[in-house]
């Protein structure tokens, strides 16, 4: 008996539900999702669950002993959320398939709970001290260094390893007693060589290994301005079993050289992603953000099943805050990484909806089942269930979409462009990028975003003539079309 | 399925914005430009299908909005419209002059474009200007007029434009 999941919900009935309702509610949530039916991605765990409650429920001795032990814990704990809104309240019943849009908020109840803002960090900085970091980039990188030493609190654990061909621990982990020496040592690291990220990934996660527990958010930060050569598919393994250990990562490109899709899959695989530094002299504002993101962390290791009903497809999930980006729907569950307690953490779902044939009345979508560690807490878990359903009319709704939705879509869409445009110049086909890149200037000249459209137009201009993207325009339109995403008012929630 | 009245994709019923082009298919945007203003001057079948009417007779007139601008232009074009930047220092006088638009800030240029009309049609020419100019979203090669409908969407530089007939 796993007393984290409401059980309840996960069958969809009140928990005063008679006998009759749960055997009910169990045939209809089964069909739902047994595997036999529904091939989506996520189908069979979700099944799996709906078998456990009603087994848990169904015995009369079992189901009081959940009882009890839920209403302990229910006011001691606080709980996760997802608050979602729909483009649509209700839809017309139609031959052919209809797009259904819903934002879902993740934000920890705060009334509940009193967030532990001062969870301690395990971090380790692994930086990139290759030739083409000489100079500013490096001088930058050390102050920043530098910063995160002097801002640090006495119970985190700092260590900080730098790599070109080969990697070398510049601070072993440990509590700070002494950062004057920290910081000597951090002065005498010189530029050379090329970069070898495996090394330093492998030499960081050495590091973080040593203080590992629950107790600790254990993050390592990769900071580099070039490629990798070979050794790719190595780095992400060993991000995937740092995941599976507690480890999140992030990555941090300097310039225009890095792979930026190796490095966003990298941290993906831990649930976090990459930042373009686009000037040396603001590395250190994107250090401290993220640190202090990581402080205010509610629970990691955060996954999410998100489950079509069988009539319905999920088509795409993104992330819009924190860390935008598009997100795998298969294979599940999908990683989600660090799950903020005071700013929302927002998801964006595409629906395919086949309703032909469908009731009028409410007409069920899909379920949304989160899971979490909360930190502080021995790896607590907890989980939130959240089913999403429509009404089936006469008629199209009459109400608006909400605007947060479209203000987030409306964005989306412009970082959606530039990644289409690549993935046409990946494909050969320079027509359709050319295409993709004009649309985006037109859409980001119309959004008031005068710099980026220019930047989309002399893109469009080189696709056409040379078949390439510059490496410069790739980066600032991924990154600036994903830095309009963040949606307002995350903070109230 | 909807029809994108900007770049003809058609879309899942229920889309709120065009996979192909980005454009808002919801609500102000589109809606305000595209129906009100079609309903004095074109036939019906414009109103709906997104494809506005590309037949324009001799005593039609353009409607103009220029993005920004609080009121619309309305004009008739002369078989040669030019469209561009006044500059005393050279003695060029477009037809439609930008300058009160800021016409210099968003790159159009002296001699940007103009408006030509043939037997019952109206086309468009890119006159070489220096930072192209767009036809809903697609870029004229210069000096090869393009045939215009009702509801265009005109970008000279970064200064777009919408286009109406009115009979």
């Amino acid at each position: 008996m796993d007393f984290s999941w409401n059980y309840y919900a996960i069958l969809g009935v009140l928990p005063t539900a008679s006998e009759d309702d749960l055997r009910q509610a169990y045939r209809i949530a089964a069909k739902r999702f047994h595997p036999d039916v529904n091939k989506a991605p996520g189908a069979n765990l979700l099944f799996q669950d709906i078998n456990t409650a009603y087994e848990v429920l169904s015995d009369q001795r079992r189901r009081s002993e959940y009882d009890q032990v839920r209403r302990d814990r229910v006011d001691s704990l606080s709980h996760l959320h997802i608050d979602v809104r729909y483009s649509r309240q209700s839809l017309r019943s139609l031959r052919e398939p209809q797009l259904l849009y819903v934002l879902a908020k993740i934000q920890p109840r705060l009334e509940t709970m009193t967030l532990k803002t001062d969870a301690p960090l395990n971090l380790c900085l692994v930086i990139d001290r290759s030739k083409s970091m000489s100079g500013v980039r490096m001088q930058h990188l050390k102050n920043a260094a530098y910063r995160i030493i002097d801002e640090c609190k006495p119970t985190d654990i700092i260590s900080m390893v730098a790599f070109s061909d080969d990697a070398e621990v510049i601070v072993p982990a440990q509590r700070l007693s002494d950062p004057r020496n920290a910081k000597t040592m951090i002065s005498a690291i010189r530029a050379d060589g090329a970069t070898a990220i495996l090394a330093g990934l492998r030499q960081g996660l050495i590091q973080i290994e040593r203080f590992r527990s629950s107790e600790y958010v254990n993050h390592l930060i990769l900071i580099t301005d070039g490629r990798t050569y070979g050794d790719e598919a190595e780095c992400i393994k060993m991000a995937t079993k740092a995941r599976d250990n507690g480890i999140g990562i992030s990555g941090m490109g300097i310039g225009e050289d890095w792979n930026d899709r190796f490095l966003d899959s990298l941290a993906s695989q831990t649930g976090g992603s990459s930042v373009y530094i686009n000037s040396p002299d603001t590395v250190a504002h994107f250090l401290h953000e993220r640190i202090r993101s990581l402080a205010t962390a509610y629970a990691e290791r955060s996954r999410l099943v998100a489950t079509p009903a069988s009539d319905v497809q999920l088509n795409s999930i993104t992330r819009l805050t924190p860390d935008a980006m598009t997100l795998p729907t298969d294979p599940q569950p999908i990683l989600l990484g660090v799950i903020d307690g005071l700013a929302a953490t927002s998801l964006l779902l595409q629906f395919h909806v086949l309703t032909d044939g469908a009731e009028r009345g409410n007409f069920f979508v899909g379920r949304l089942d989160l899971s979490g560690e909360v930190l502080g807490t021995n790896q607590h878990l907890e989980r939130a269930t959240q089913d999403l359903s429509v009404e089936i009319g006469d008629h199209e709704s009459e109400e608006n979409p909400p605007p947060e939705l479209l203000d987030a879509l409306s964005k989306l869409m412009l970082y959606r462009l530039q990644d289409r445009a690549r993935d046409a110049i990946e494909n050969g086909d320079i027509g359709q990028a050319t295409r993709s890149l004009e649309f985006l200037a037109t859409r980001l000249f119309e959004a008031g975003q005068d710099d980026l459209g220019q930047a989309a137009l002399s893109e469009a201009e080189r696709v056409t003539n040379t078949r390439v993207l510059s490496k410069e325009g790739v980066k600032r339109l991924k990154y600036g079309t994903r830095a309009l995403l963040p949606i307002s008012g995350e903070q109230d929630g | 399925m909807v029809k994108c009245p900007y770049c003809q994709s058609e879309m899942m019923e229920g889309a709120l914005f065009c996979e192909e082009c980005g454009l808002s298919l919801w609500g102000d945007s589109q809606g305000e430009v595209s129906t009100r203003k079609l309903e004095e001057g074109s036939n019906e079948f414009s109103v709906k299908s997104g494809w506005g009417t590309a037949t324009f007779q001799q005593m039609n007139q353009v409607i103009i909005h220029i993005r920004d601008a609080p009121d619309p232009l309305t004009v008739r074009p002369s078989d040669e419209f030019l469209i561009g930047r006044q500059d005393s220092a050279s003695g060029i006088a477009p037809d439609l002059d930008l300058t009160p638009y800021g016409a210099l800030e968003r790159g159009v240029s002296r001699v940007h474009a103009a408006l030509r009309r043939g037997d019952d049609v109206l086309s468009l020419v890119d006159l070489d200007s220096a930072n192209g100019t767009y036809l809903n979203g697609q870029r004229l090669a210069a000096h090869q007029p393009r045939l215009l409908r009702d509801g265009d969407e005109i970008r000279l530089g970064k200064l777009v434009l919408h286009i109406y007939f009115k009979q």
